[in-house]
């Protein structure tokens, strides 16, 4: 970050002499020589010395004496200079723990300098900072809350470790039974713990507990769907998707899924319903085009499959399903409508 | 009257199923030789994982079916000659195949149609077309006949298959991709060098893609590339292992399906005209039922329904399913894994597999044989093995049933499989199983008792046709069951079955009809045919 950006300033004072000590100041700044750029930088007078001295002494642990300066600096109309300051500034909240005052300096750089790495890394750095923060503070605060057993059944499925994530909702759930998405999430852990079919059977219970609290749970069902689907209970797996759809119309998922039945049960022209809408609400969704793509073939609708065929090919052309599968698998439900 | 159809129904209903115990007795058969295919605790590269495959053929045609396994590099390939009383003898340098290197496929048909079946194994590297000389040795023709490469490629599955029905067999070599040594990356090396938080041997995602090859027969025993000006060339976006050959959509031409990894299968449909039009996609076999690529391993057709269409398994990779994709007729297709029984066994990463019929009662059962490719897998102690056992699914009219843990030993044992063949090794009409191990002996799996219900297998030999017969279309009817099958070369996993025709005729002694469309366009029906025997059937010299 500083390299690019300072390779900029340095072009802008090219015309001063290599002795200048603002230009000397800016290079050792660049090399790391934080001691020499301080030295050069308070011999000279000039009033970009100011900014690169704040960013030398933040970057030396001094952001107290930086601020001053460096908030001068994100006011700059320059915008390497905006730019270099607001992420020392943004350093200096994230390091003091301040994170409500970072992010809104974030957010303007983000907006200012949209796709720009370091500011982007910076924000993740935030982002991380304020979820350790937090995370500590929880565990400190309420140790024995369902909420630790929660966050960190959530924290080992991220690690891919889903037995031990059961484990800890499971004491979240005997901490809290009432408690909302503790039993989907455990439904969801165990699905992913074993490939024995009989997990299917113990997850469906946890989504059944899961309805028993919140009946309007269309993911639920929908994930109740899933398993019946793999025992081969049809009718009862259909019965499932169409309560979903009715506790939400626009669910993607369901649409599609019981659409694919249609399609199974040669009803087609209500699997094109089904699936042109599904289509609709995720224009990228692989399964959507695919199962629509056959719906229109064993409709007698050549056309219409081609065309479905040929965006199913446009949408599938990169080959980035990698992490997209691994956001998949933290079991996400879609946000709340 | 109804009542007794009733009371029938009921005690039929409440027979007893037949239970295989498969038994392996390789050991004993004198199939004792390791085939190395790299490391068996740790694979640095993705050419450690692929191999190898395993054929039935009789070589010198008396009557009993010889044994061929390719190797990796580290020790060569072998030939056993089939003995008799289950006995095999490794006739290998005597025969002339002693090849070392990194040997992936094997497909048989007697391409110079002098009568004896004649050998293609496929390598990274060179491949080998091995002519039988009047069964007394194999010579290795390969130069001659035209098909060295201009490169080193990733050969993989191969199938001979008269494509353009001329009465030679033709050639067709799937590519997997692009590998080197030297310029393929370390693992761990880039984001598809990890699995399970592991740094593993890279790929196939992030290697280079390569193309199929079809090869025409000239009349003189050489081939020629066609690739481009018969279509094959042309998707090559697809990591590819296994061919299956099969008229998949009834019009009396072969096509070509090929099994792909991490990328869409192929579906090569007969244009009739020299060509073929890829349609896998829109036909519904290229993906699953989510329209997502699966890491496709091996393929095996059959009309496990009795619908009249071959129809298409496929194994793949572990936390997939397998896939069944039923032929709803004219070659589309639907994923119909779950409503079949199947797609339970999702621990499993899966090879080669097979449509047989193990009990004889006229419903294709089917065998998948299974190990992963990563042996480091073993260390994270998850179901998820290294090494595991095979899978048997009994077809009960056209539903599957897992009778694995029930198939007795041979089903159970723990290995890391690829290559697997089916065959009648002693003529008594029931199918062993030959099992190529990564790193291990073969296995050779055989029923310790015989099924109940009665079979008949068919011996073909093409006249006008190629003499194996290869391409030919068998409806059979009996106990009220019409079946039908194909000759074919290569399948299930870079391997080779028997090229004979197994039928399971249930309760009946006699075939009711047995029709054949053979690929010159001669129709032949013979009625009232004697089963418990193998029968052998001539192309007639005319006829229509």
């Amino acid at each position: 970050m500083r390299v690019i950006s300072l390779c900029l300033l340095l072009a802008s004072a090219m015309g001063r002499a290599q002795s200048d000590p603002l230009i000397a100041g800016m290079k050792a700044y660049a090399r790391g020589d934080y001691p020499a750029a301080e030295r050069e930088l308070r011999r000279s007078q000039d009033p970009q010395a100011i900014t690169f001295l704040a960013l030398t002494l933040a970057a030396t642990n001094r952001c107290d004496e930086a601020m001053p300066s460096l908030a001068k600096g994100f006011n700059s109309a320059e915008s390497s200079t905006q730019r270099l300051a607001g992420l020392a500034v943004a350093q200096c909240h994230i390091s003091a723990a301040r994170f409500d005052e970072a992010t809104p300096i974030l957010s303007q750089l983000k907006a200012k300098f949209p796709g720009d790495a370091d500011v982007l890394y910076v924000s993740a750095r935030l982002h991380m900072r304020a979820w350790n923060d937090a995370l500590y503070q929880l565990y400190k605060a309420s140790p024995s809350s369902y909420r630790v057993n929660q966050i960190s059944g959530e924290i080992l499925e991220t690690q891919g470790q889903f037995a031990a994530a059961a484990s800890e909702y499971r004491k979240a759930i005997e901490k809290n039974p009432e408690g909302l998405n503790l039993h989907f999430r455990l439904g969801r852990a165990l699905l992913m713990s074993s490939h024995e079919p009989a997990t299917l059977e113990t997850a469906l219970h946890e989504f059944e507990a899961e309805l028993a609290h919140n009946p309007r749970d269309a993911v639920a069902h929908y994930q109740i769907a899933q398993i019946l689907l793999a025992q081969d209970k049809v009718t009862e797996a259909s019965a499932r998707l169409e309560r979903a759809l009715q506790l939400d119309e626009n669910f993607p998922e369901a649409l599609v899924a019981l659409g694919k039945q249609r399609l199974t049960d040669k009803r087609n022209e209500d699997a094109v319903r089904l699936l042109s809408r599904a289509a609709e609400l995720q224009p990228k969704s692989e399964t959507a085009h695919y199962n629509l793509m056959l719906a229109y073939r064993n409709a007698g609708r050549l056309d219409d499959a081609r065309r479905e065929k040929d965006k199913l090919e446009a949408i599938q052309k990169p080959p980035d399903g990698g992490f997209t599968d691994f956001l998949k698998k933290l079991g996400e439900k879609p946000p709340a409508k | 009257m109804k009542f007794a159809i009733l009371v029938l129904a009921f005690f039929q209903a409440a027979a007893p199923l037949y239970v295989p115990e498969f038994e392996d007795i390789a050991e004993r058969a004198g199939l004792v030789h390791t085939f190395p295919n790299g490391g068996t605790v740790s694979k640095q590269y993705i050419i450690e994982t692929t191999g190898s495959g395993a054929a039935f053929l009789d070589y010198d045609n008396d009557g009993r079916l010889d044994i061929f396994v390719a190797s990796g590099e580290g020790a060569p390939s072998r030939l056993y000659h089939n003995e008799g009383n289950n006995r095999f003898r490794d006739v290998s340098t005597a025969m002339a195949i002693t090849r070392t290197g990194w040997a992936q496929g094997v497909c048989a048909g007697d391409y110079d149609n002098d009568g004896y079946i004649d050998l293609f194994v496929t390598y990274w590297g060179r491949n080998a077309l091995y002519h039988n000389e009047a069964g007394k040795r194999f010579r290795d023709v390969t130069e001659q006949a035209g098909l060295l490469q201009e490169r080193v490629r990733y050969n993989t599955g191969c199938a001979f298959v008269d494509y353009d029905r001329d009465g030679r067999l033709d050639l067709f070599v799937a590519n997997y991709l692009k590998f080197s040594f030297e310029e393929t990356p370390k693992p761990g090396a880039n984001p598809y060098c990890w699995y399970m938080q592991m740094p593993v041997n890279c790929g196939p995602r992030g290697l280079p893609f390569d193309r199929n090859i079809l090869y025409h027969a000239n009349a003189d025993g050489t081939f020629t590339d066609v690739s481009v000006k018969s279509g094959i060339a042309a998707p090559n976006q697809s990591y590819c292992l296994s061919v299956l050959t099969g008229d998949f959509d009834n019009d009396g031409w072969p096509d070509i399906y090929v099994a792909c990894d991490q990328t869409p299968s192929l579906l090569y449909l007969n244009q009739h005209d020299g060509t073929f039009r890829e349609e896998a996609l829109l036909r519904g076999a290229a993906l699953n039922e989510d329209g997502k690529a699966m890491s496709g391993m091996g393929a095996s057709a059959g009309d496990y329904a009795h619908t009249g269409w071959l129809s298409i398994f496929r194994s793949n990779f572990s936390d997939e399913r397998e896939t069944l994709y039923r032929n709803n007729g004219r070659a589309e297709f639907e994923d119909i894994t779950l409503a079949a029984g199947m797609g339970r066994n999702t621990r499993f990463v899966g090879w080669g597999c097979a449509f047989f019929d193990f009990d004889n009662d006229g419903w294709r059962d089917l065998a998948l044989v299974n190990g992963h490719v990563f042996p480091e897998v073993d260390r994270k102690q998850t179901d998820v093995r290294f090494k595991d056992r095979r899978i048997l699914y009994r077809n009960i009219q056209g539903k599957f049933n897992d009778i694995s843990e029930q198939a007795g030993s041979g089903i159970l044992a723990r290995h890391s499989s690829r290559g697997l063949a089916v065959g009648d090794i002693d003529n008594d009409g029931t199918l062993e199983l030959l099992i190529n191990n990564q790193g291990d002996r073969p296995s050779l799996l055989k029923q310790a008792s015989r099924p109940p219900d009665h079979w008949v297998v068919l011996d073909l030999k093409g006249t006008r046709s190629n003499r194996s017969a290869i391409g030919a279309r068998v409806v059979l009817t009996a106990a009220g069951l019409k079946q039908i099958d194909e000759i074919r070369s290569g399948g299930s996993y870079l391997s080779q079955n028997d090229l004979r025709l197994h039928f399971g005729l249930g309760s009946a002694t006699r075939t009711d009809s047995i029709e054949i469309l053979w690929p010159s366009g001669t129709r032949q029906t013979l009625s009232n045919v004697e089963g418990g025997r193998v029968v052998g059937i001539t192309e007639p010299a005319t006829g229509k």
